[in-house]
């Protein structure tokens, strides 16, 4: 039989420990009793094959292929998940927000190009303090926006151009080789 | 360190105050810029003239930056980052303000969840780092404790609809016209229903219906519909990131309320409000599902505006103007 009962070899919290460590919101993970009512009101399950109890499965057995996972990116936060879930301490979105990061971090995560709309959020953000151009009460003062410059620099998103300029440069490498080759 | 949850206790105020606008009287409000509000100044000047009129003090603090919860949420900035800004935000407006009004569930979720992020030690110290550069880069302070966490401010924050809610009473006296009968639907959005940052288990796990019971006050319908309850569809970026997957949900949404033959759907959220009428989306629909929804959407401040009698360009962008509003509106204004 394919689903043999579980042993407790199956389990491995060292990756769910990494994750959530300083969570205090997911201490208690670990109690899931996969009961799946997450599942039936969860807006990403309706349009993708996001499936939440999958993904708590792999983190509780420290299969870090959920990083690679496209699923993870399809949660839409909106903590409906949390209302209907009987266990205390488990924040599913969170817990998302925590794979995305590692996921990034190991160079799954959004290119450079899936940002745009970010980028010109985050500029905008450091110039007016705001998301949007011309705010409804203008842009904060020179020294206010001083303040956000130094909080906030954006490192994810410095990393992920240089990553790409990186992977076009070494693109054009390859097409210059072949070329040549020619 | 003890990070105290800001969050105003309603139930307090209802048993304290027989008139709970006692409670705000002689308190310095502050109204939270909300980003959006940019898009559908209504959601501001609707509860800003409204507060005026009844002599309440009103300010906005100009040193306010946006809550950045949608860098938070795409992975962009770090949770002690994310807490630093918004702590920053509460520091100044707690130096200008007793209560911190907000019209947005993104925003009032944001200011809620920074300050539980500070819970953590680990964070807390993070984000006080941050915030030392900052004051060592601005050379000092201009007030006391100006870059400090706060250990035990007394700014109390409210959402505008549980605020309009707590004084329904004093606030249907100040309506001039009545919704005559009309069905509205409501969407509360994710970020107030889920909420349960500022709210008992109890009351977290009820049902919510205060916008049911304004629309009931305010001389409306309401009516149930299936999605009642479901995501608008911005889904913390997720139109903008799977754009025609997300549109599903938002369609689901507009066109359930539709088939209950709803006027509009009514929301106290202008990030809810720009995902459900935003005219692109509703093109991109049109093309996708080859049907066109046409039901409009309006913000519980905009309403409350209409009712009031505002003058239409002050309660609602003309951006959304179609014929159905118009209709909506005239009704309404009818003497
Ligand atoms: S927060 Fe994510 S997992 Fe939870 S219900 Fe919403 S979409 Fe589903
Ligand atoms: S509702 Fe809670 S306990 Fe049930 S499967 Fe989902 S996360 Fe696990
Ligand atoms: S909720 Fe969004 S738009 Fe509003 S202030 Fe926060 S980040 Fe800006
Ligand atoms: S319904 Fe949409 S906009 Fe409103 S709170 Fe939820 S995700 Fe945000």
């Amino acid at each position: 039989m394919e689903d043999k009962a579980e042993s407790d070899e199956d389990w491995n919290y060292q990756f769910l420990e990494e994750l959530v460590e300083d969570v205090e919101e997911n201490q208690n993970i670990r109690q899931c009793i996969e009961c799946g009512k997450c599942i039936g009101e969860c807006p990403a399950s309706k349009i993708s094959d996001f499936n939440i109890r999958r993904i708590i499965r792999k983190v509780l057995r420290g299969d870090k292929s959920v990083l690679k996972d496209s699923d993870i990116w399809y949660c839409f936060l909106c903590e409906r998940c949390k209302r209907v879930c009987p266990k205390k301490g488990v924040n599913i979105p969170l817990l998302i927000l925590n794979l995305r990061n590692e996921s990034f971090k190991k160079g799954y995560g959004p290119r450079y190009n899936d940002l745009t709309k970010y980028v010109e959020m985050a500029e905008k953000f450091l110039t007016n303090g705001t998301v949007l151009e011309d705010p409804l009460d203008g842009s904060l003062s020179p020294e206010r926006i001083e303040e956000l410059n130094e909080i906030c620099n954006f490192a994810r998103i410095k990393y992920v151009f240089k990553a790409s300029e990186a992977s076009k440069a070494h693109k054009k490498k390859n097409l210059n080789k072949k070329r040549v080759k020619k | 360190m003890e990070i105290n949850n800001l969050a105003i206790d309603l139930e307090e105020i209802e048993k304290r105050y027989e008139n709970p606008l006692d409670f705000f009287r002689g308190k310095k409000l502050c109204l939270f810029k909300a980003c959006l509000e940019k898009y559908f100044p209504g959601v501001r000047f609707g509860i800003q003239d409204f507060l005026e009129e009844l002599g309440m003090e009103v300010i906005i603090c100009q040193n306010q930056s946006c809550c950045s919860g949608t860098f938070f949420q795409r992975n962009l900035i770090t949770r002690a980052q994310f807490a630093a800004i918004n702590e920053r935000n509460i520091n100044e407006i707690n130096h200008q303000a007793d209560i911190l009004l907000v019209s947005c569930n993104g925003c009032y979720n944001s200011l809620l969840r920074g300050r539980d992020f500070l819970k953590d030690n680990t964070v807390r110290k993070k984000t006080q780092d941050i915030l030392n550069d900052v004051k060592e880069k601005m050379g000092g302070e201009k007030y006391l404790g100006q870059y400090d966490i706060l250990e035990n401010p007394k700014l109390r924050i409210i959402h505008d609809l549980d605020f309009f809610y707590l004084i329904r009473d004093e606030l249907v006296n100040t309506l001039k016209f009545g919704l005559k009968g009309i069905k509205i639907a409501v969407h509360y959005g994710c970020h107030y229903l889920n909420l349960d940052r500022d709210k008992d288990i109890n009351t977290y796990l009820k049902d919510k219906t205060k916008l049911e019971e304004l629309i009931r006050l305010f001389g409306g319908v309401p009516i149930d519909y299936q999605e009642r309850e479901s995501c608008c569809g911005w889904g913390a970026s997720q139109i903008v990131i799977h754009p025609d997957d997300a549109l599903k949900v938002t369609y689901k949404k507009l066109k359930s309320a539709e088939n209950v033959n709803a006027c509009f759907i009514l929301m106290p959220c202008p990030t809810c409000l720009y995902t459900l009428s935003k005219p692109e989306f509703r093109e991109r629909m049109h093309k996708i599902f080859n049907d066109e929804v046409e039901i409009p959407t309006i913000h519980l401040n905009e309403l409350i505006a209409i009712l009031r009698g505002c003058e239409e360009e002050r309660c609602i962008t003309l951006r959304r103007k179609s014929p159905r509003f118009n209709q909506i509106y005239a009704t309404i204004t009818q003497e």
